[in-house]
């Protein structure tokens, strides 16, 4: 026994080492704007790809443009959801690691972030509202975890996220409406992957656990603010800005038995590694800011077009640090090195009947993520996005269906870097992404 | 007439276009006819012994077999399971039990009617290379040069005569690491006639075949697990920490005194510390370590300054030739400090767990051989503007091992490790080599001319 403990405290760091380099590289992939946003809040924004910032007439103005808020005179509100779904997310693997011909997909994806704001005004110029939005969120689930060739690097990654953003708006002038909120994000973390190790008896590398690590819903605290200038009936334009945030998470990590293959190395293995217990861990994600700036045009009294751009402050995340206070396992940083990027959304919305509209929308998205950190985990890619929207305006109830079909660029990992955080795994992710968006408006 | 040209023509146009399309383009290099030369680790040896298993993944047969997408026609000197000598097996962790399977493979292609693609003899240096066509009797060495060179000529002749296209070059390491494995420093090859051979060598090539070349240089000593693995102080086997008496780390005793904190303890000490050798007491014998089982820090740096001296003049050769510099050195670097990790797997110098040095501590396991093929390739497309893509590390990840056939191995708690442990009682069993461990890789590194030189490669 007394000679096992240096073994076991050699397996252990080894374990732990790929424990870490797992844990840090988890918690993100791209979701459906670039990096793991989802700017998809509303329908009616969903149909106009989200180029809405300069206008007010959708109670989703405490999200994409507080300053918007100063122009409701009445009290309007909103819930929905967007139903998001891969019709295609496939890897195709290429030399050195892991591989010609290796192929995965992801499973099937079923989200439903949610969406709902309230607007109350105080006063003509005095304007409360709440918002409740899903600002960020992804998940990817690989298929075949057990076989899946990358299932080092991340078999799940998966972050949950509900901002609640009380906003308060003033209509400076007629023309010009200020706004402010709060925002408080309450977010969750979810990755998994498995842990490798050299089997000393045949020198090849095996599963030695799976790792499943589960934060609590944690928090993080921020702002937004914005303005909205409306110079004359056919002119708008405006802005808006909501800042970074960093949550810290805590939650547990379990070890899970994954068969090596050897019965013997299980052996060691089960002595070596704290399976089936419950390891204290933190984490932490530092999510962007976002600028939005919009103009609005209506060149016919029916007709508005909008055209809009935003930045990204991706360069927040540049590490994910991995930490296990009790000292069970050793802590650990996942690389991520993600650089500032720009969206273009332009959007068109047609009144075609005193009580419908119909909506097209188109949306240029740029990657945050370098070459170097595309991995499972986490392989984003530019994208161009098609919209489609109908909403129909009753009394009070108003109905919002949008739809946004994203096509991926092909991403390649095909480079090797001098400083690469996990080593290569080439290959070409392949993904189509289509959202669906139904929110139910009220008004007085 | 006309039709049956025209058919040829057709026909050959149709066999061509498959062809074309697997083409690799190799740039200015050419591998229709690519030649190998080295020592231990060219010729594909692991776990100490030249084995097919081994040897059918060596990094030169992984470029080939990229650089002509599979088509190449690469031979080399194959020899049957368990290899010469026996591969060495683990046979147990507890304590750590690594044996060489009984008896002895053989030659496969023996009688390929012309010279094998790989040349490489193990135990080469940069002067054997020139000089020994053939094994001289009564040294007790298995006598590799026979088998490989089949009496046509030296390394470098037969190297010549094989009329290459392309040719790797990975010699030198004999010519360093030997001290190092043995703490030997007096068979340290001199800087002046390693230039001298190593100059003669490459330029014999390029005058001789206008072959292309690829030329890597030599790791330092301090990166294989042969010279790192068993720290110079004692160590508490059931922690793995150091033993702290009276504030301080209990240095183990070398042939010249206490050892130092940059002092290396070989792995083949492993026997003599489980004698209690180099302990003090009262928990070992007080007795020091033989000269053989450790590299003093004086020693080693001694070493590293002559490889560093040995790649200098490697390198500058290959920028006379106009070779690819393969950098094999920073690579092993990386490995010992950092590690590398490919995709989400760690990798590490560490022995029997790094996943890149085989049961000898010295020469590579599958996976360290297709990482350096692929260093390889990295640095002939610098060179050469080709685009050969790097080999597949997959099969050399999860694939099977030449390192251990599943039926030699011992168990958790086999009758031979409670044996072994009732044998040896002292704390000091972590790497232990039995003597006939010892005594084969004691054979296997045996210079060519003899003696009990300890030779790597």
């Amino acid at each position: 026994m007394r000679r096992r403990g240096a073994l076991i405290s050699r397996a252990l760091g080894i374990a732990a080492l790929a424990v870490l380099a797992a844990l840090a590289a988890a918690p993100l992939r791209p979701a459906f704007a670039a990096g793991f946003s989802i700017s998809e809040q509303s329908a009616k924004a969903t149909g106009m790809a989200d180029a809405v910032a300069a206008q007010s007439d959708d109670p989703a103005v405490i999200y994409y443009n507080p300053g918007g808020m100063a122009f409701f005179d009445k009290a309007a509100g909103s819930v929905g959801a967007t139903y998001i779904t891969f019709t295609k997310a496939d890897f195709h693997g290429a030399n050195p690691f892991p591989g010609e011909g290796v192929t995965a997909t992801e499973q099937k994806l079923h989200a439903f972030p949610p969406h709902a704001y309230w607007v109350q005004p105080i006063t003509p110029e005095l304007k409360l509202g709440i918002g409740f939005e899903t600002p960020f969120g992804l998940q990817t689930r690989w298929q075949n975890p057990d076989s899946f060739s990358g299932r080092f690097l991340s078999t799940l990654a998966s972050i949950k996220d509900i901002d609640v953003n009380p906003t308060v708006a003033w209509q400076v002038t007629p023309e010009f409406g200020i706004g402010a909120g709060f925002i408080a994000r309450f977010s969750e973390v979810q990755l998994e992957r498995d842990v490798p190790a050299v089997d000393p008896f045949t020198l090849t590398t095996v599963n030695a656990a799976r790792i499943k690590l589960k934060s609590k819903y944690d928090r993080g605290y921020g702002f937004d603010v914005g303005f909205l200038n409306k110079p004359t009936p056919w002119f708008s334009w405006g802005g808006s800005y909501r800042s970074k945030m960093t949550v810290n998470y805590t939650g547990d990590a379990i070890l899970f038995p994954r068969s090596s293959g050897d019965p013997i190395f299980d052996m060691f293995l089960a002595h070596a590694l704290p399976y089936n217990t419950s390891i204290p861990v933190k984490t932490q994600i530092k999510f962007p800011d976002e600028a939005l700036f919009g103009v609005a045009v209506k060149p016919m009294p029916d007709l508005t077009v909008e055209v809009d751009g935003n930045h990204w402050g991706w360069s927040t995340l540049q590490n994910v640090p991995i930490t296990f206070p009790g000292g069970q396992l050793p802590n650990s940083n996942i690389v991520q090195r993600w650089k500032d990027s720009w969206a273009v959304r332009a959007g068109l919305n047609w009144t075609a009947a005193p009580a419908w509209q119909l909506r097209l929308g188109y949306v240029w998205d740029q990657t945050p993520q370098p070459e170097q950190v595309v991995n499972p985990l986490l392989p984003d890619a530019n994208r161009n996005g098609v919209t489609a929207g109908i909403g129909f305006r009753g009394n009070p109830i108003d109905l919002d269906l949008g739809v946004m079909y994203l096509f991926f660029a092909d991403r390649t990992r095909a480079k090797t870097f001098a400083d690469d955080p996990q080593g290569p795994f080439f290959g070409t992710y392949s993904t189509r992404a289509l959202l669906i968006s139904l929110t139910v408006g009220f008004h007085q | 007439m006309y039709r049956a040209k025209t058919l040829v023509i057709l026909l050959a146009l149709v066999l061509l276009v498959p062809v074309a399309a697997l083409a690799v383009n190799t740039g200015s290099a050419d591998f229709t006819n690519y030649v190998s030369a080295g020592d231990s680790l060219t010729a594909g040896f692991q776990s100490a012994s030249l084995i097919d298993l081994s040897q059918k993944h060596s990094y030169p047969s992984i470029i080939d077999f990229q650089a002509t997408a599979g088509a190449g026609d690469f031979e080399q000197p194959l020899v049957s399971p368990p290899g010469i000598p026996g591969i060495l097996q683990l046979h147990g962790l507890f304590p750590t039990v690594i044996l060489p399977s009984p008896g002895q493979g053989s030659p496969e292609n023996l009688n390929l009617p012309r010279l094998y693609n790989n040349l490489a003899v193990p135990g080469e240096t940069v002067h054997s290379m020139i000089t020994v066509s053939s094994d001289v009797p009564g040294t007790g060495h298995p006598g590799l040069h026979d088998l490989i060179l089949r009496g046509f000529g030296t390394q470098l002749a037969e190297v010549i005569g094989a009329k290459p296209t392309f040719v790797t070059l990975w010699i030198g390491n004999n010519d360093a690491l030997g001290a190092a494995t043995t703490g030997n420093l007096a068979i340290l090859t001199p800087l002046a006639s390693f230039q001298a051979d190593y100059t003669t060598i490459v330029g014999a090539i390029a005058t001789m075949t206008h072959a292309k070349m690829a030329l890597a240089n030599i790791p330092n000593v301090t990166s294989i697990p042969f010279v790192t693995t068993i720290p110079p102080i004692l160590v508490d086997p059931k922690t793995n920490q150091p033993v702290i008496f009276n504030g301080g780390t209990v240095p183990l005793i070398g042939p010249k005194g206490l050892l130092g904190p940059g002092d290396h303890v070989l792995l083949s000490a492993g026997a003599d510390l489980a004698k209690g050798l180099g302990i003090p007491r009262p928990i070992g014998t007080g007795l020091p370590l033989p000269a053989s089982d450790v590299l003093l820090a004086a020693d080693a740096a001694t070493i590293d300054a002559r490889v560093a001296q040995f790649n200098g003049v490697i390198q500058a050769t290959a920028q006379q030739v106009g070779a690819a510099y393969v950098d094999v050195n920073a690579l092993l670097k990386q490995l010992a400090s950092t590690g590398i990790e490919v995709g989400g797997i760690p990798f590490s110098a560490s022995f029997l767990t790094g996943g890149v040095f085989s049961y000898d501590g010295v020469h590579p396991t599958r996976f360290g051989y297709a990482f350096v093929a692929n260093a390889f390739i990295d640095a002939i497309n610098a060179q050469f503007g080709a685009e050969i893509p790097e080999g597949d590390l997959s099969g050399a990840i999860f694939g099977t091992s030449a390192g251990s056939p599943e039926a030699a191995r011992g168990g958790f708690d086999s009758e031979d490790a409670a044996a072994a442990s009732a044998a040896q009682p002292l704390v000091w069993t972590r790497y232990l080599f039995t003597a006939e461990a010892m005594r084969n890789l004691a054979s296997i590194l045996a210079e060519p001319q003899g003696g009990r030189h300890h030779r790597p490669h």
